[in-house]
């Protein structure tokens, strides 16, 4: 085997292709809750079971469900090493799955008051939880065996790391509901949560695989990479003091302090990607790559939300509460939901059409990879996510239930259109000519 | 070695052949995408060596393309022993594309 073959690393579509059902099927469901669930969506989000449910469907069971399903397959092709154990993978995926559906009925239910029942809580956060460290087991130790130690696999691998530090605090928060035993007060530990899981987790993935993928889908060569390697010290040495500050010494100073540091690592990324888009030889960009930069403008929006949010630290103020509501939704309805739709469409039908048509290409005409999905529906969904995100957004802010409930009935159509085409994807069938 | 700048007629032939396999993330033929360094076509040993590289080191799509240019060559001739390596070194930059892969891209 020559050095830098790839795809022969690549696990089974079996791996692959639930992960990838699964998601979208979960974004659908999320989409149907929030048209049920609006007039609960403009309260403050802590403890709110109905805005809790609604973020755990789309952050666990829709976008971390096809990152683990796209790392299965982008780890061992970019890190030249094949998977550790694909019956690991098949395992998480039915953990993970279940944890997560008895964890969103179990939010669902909630009142959260003091007769709250968390046996139900306990039994699903531990199987994510068992669920998220196979799943690190599985990925660091593929990812130890490979020679290629770069900066865009280092924040692959730290983002690993704190998913499984995200589950992890998420359960002592369940077990500390049930028998309070931390001094710290709840609201602290739910910013510790929520900001290693959308900073640890999911920025350091998106950075770590931009990286990778960015020169392939843009046509570029010599990105500022030592950029990225900037933002890698700001944004840890940022997470971490602003984790310890929440719970050591939560001082507006230290928090403001740490947020900056996270802010530059941030403003780095978002100039890494200024430049690639800016100097990129392929000029027009197919509807993934337009998905992905809508994903970028909006992290930038998001971070403009997250300055006012920093600025007063009340959750419970009257209007402040809505900043940060906006702000979260921006990142998870917006910056994350337009890269996974994007890059769906850049790495789900690859994988796919490798299965059918390896063995085939050169021998037999075979349709590109691009061809196994329907362009104009992935234009539709790209048009019709971005007025429904506006629409939340300024439902959200204003506290017009009437309007998110507009909004939400734009992400339903969405999220079907999108649902088809991964389908499309998965059940494509052409005849080949010879 | 003949440089793929500086082809007989012989190899050239091989060259036109390559123009059929496509890099499928990108839609167009490797020759274009100035992915194949040299090609040289022996007549003696009946031997056909293909030196190329990848856009990207750990490109998904990486041995696709170079099993389709095996397989296009030996199937275009069947009586030549076929040698397809990759190299990484020199490093593909986008400037290595051909005027016509650079039109190609911008129709994309």
């Amino acid at each position: 085997m020559q050095a830098g073959l790839s795809t022969k690393n690549a696990p089974s579509t079996s791996v692959v292709i639930p992960h990838f059902l699964f998601g979208a099927f979960m974004f659908l469901i999320a989409t149907i809750l929030i048209l049920i669930a609006a007039p609960q969506l403009i309260l403050p989000f802590h403890l709110n079971s109905h805005m809790l449910t609604i973020t755990h469907l789309m952050v666990l069971g829709f976008i971390t469900m096809i990152i683990f399903g796209a790392l299965y397959q982008l780890i061992p092709v970019v890190m030249e090493v094949k998977l550790k154990s694909e019956f690991m993978a098949h395992l998480t995926f039915y953990l993970f799955g279940s944890g997560l559906i008895i964890l969103v009925i179990s939010f669902w239910e909630a009142n959260f008051g003091p007769n709250q029942n968390w046996r139900w809580f306990e039994i699903s956060g531990s199987l994510i939880l068992v669920a998220v460290i196979l799943f690190a087991i599985n990925t660091l130790l593929t990812a130890a065996k490979t020679e290629r130690r770069d900066i865009g696999n280092l924040f692959i691998v730290t983002g690993i790391i704190y998913l499984v530090l995200t589950v992890s605090l998420a359960i002592l928060m369940i077990i500390n509901f049930a028998h309070p035993f931390i001094p710290v007060n709840i609201l602290d530990l739910l910013k510790m949560h929520i900001n290693l899981g959308l900073i640890g987790w999911f920025l350091f993935l998106v950075i770590g695989v931009a990286s990778k993928l960015m020169p392939m889908f843009l046509v570029i060569h010599k990105l500022p990479e030592h950029l990225l390697k900037y933002a890698y010290y700001f944004l840890n040495a940022g997470l971490i003091l602003l984790v310890g500050a929440f719970y050591f010494y939560p001082q507006f100073w230290l928090i403001l302090f740490a947020s900056f540091i996270i802010f530059c690592g941030i403003s780095l990324f978002l100039y890494f990607n200024y430049y690639a888009f800016k100097h990129r030889f392929r000029k027009n960009l197919d509807t993934g790559m337009k998905l992905s930069k809508s994903a970028f403008i909006l992290l930038a929006f998001a971070l403009i939300l997250g300055i006012f949010a920093i600025i007063k630290l009340d959750f419970t103020a009257p209007f402040q509460y809505r900043i940060d509501i906006a702000f979260i939704t921006t990142i998870i309805f917006g910056f994350l939901t337009s890269l996974i739709l994007g890059q769906t469409y850049k790495t789900f039908p690859f994988i796919i059409w490798l299965k059918r048509y390896q063995g085939k290409v050169g021998k037999q005409k075979t349709p590109l990879p691009q061809e196994l999905y329907s362009d104009k529906i992935a234009q539709w969904h790209t048009n019709s996510h971005l007025i429904a995100f506006i629409l939340l957004i300024i439902g959200e802010l204003s506290a017009l239930v009437w309007l998110i409930q507009i909004s939400a009935v734009i992400f339903i159509f969405t999220a079907v259109l999108y649902n088809y085409n991964v389908y499309k994807i998965i059940f494509y069938k052409k005849q080949i000519e010879s | 070695m003949s440089d793929i700048k500086n082809l007989t007629s012989q190899e050239q032939q091989v060259a036109e052949i390559l123009k059929t396999v496509i890099d499928p993330e990108i839609a167009v033929n490797i020759i274009d995408l100035g992915l194949v360094y040299e090609i040289t076509k022996d007549e003696d040993n009946k031997t056909i060596n293909v030196v190329m590289t990848l856009s990207t080191r750990g490109c998904p799509l990486g041995d696709v393309i170079l099993e389709n240019a095996q397989v296009v060559l030996e199937s275009n001739f069947p009586e030549y022993k076929v040698n397809v390596e990759l190299v990484w070194d020199p490093v593909w930059s986008p400037e290595m594309i051909t005027d016509e892969g650079k039109k190609a891209i911008e129709q994309l």
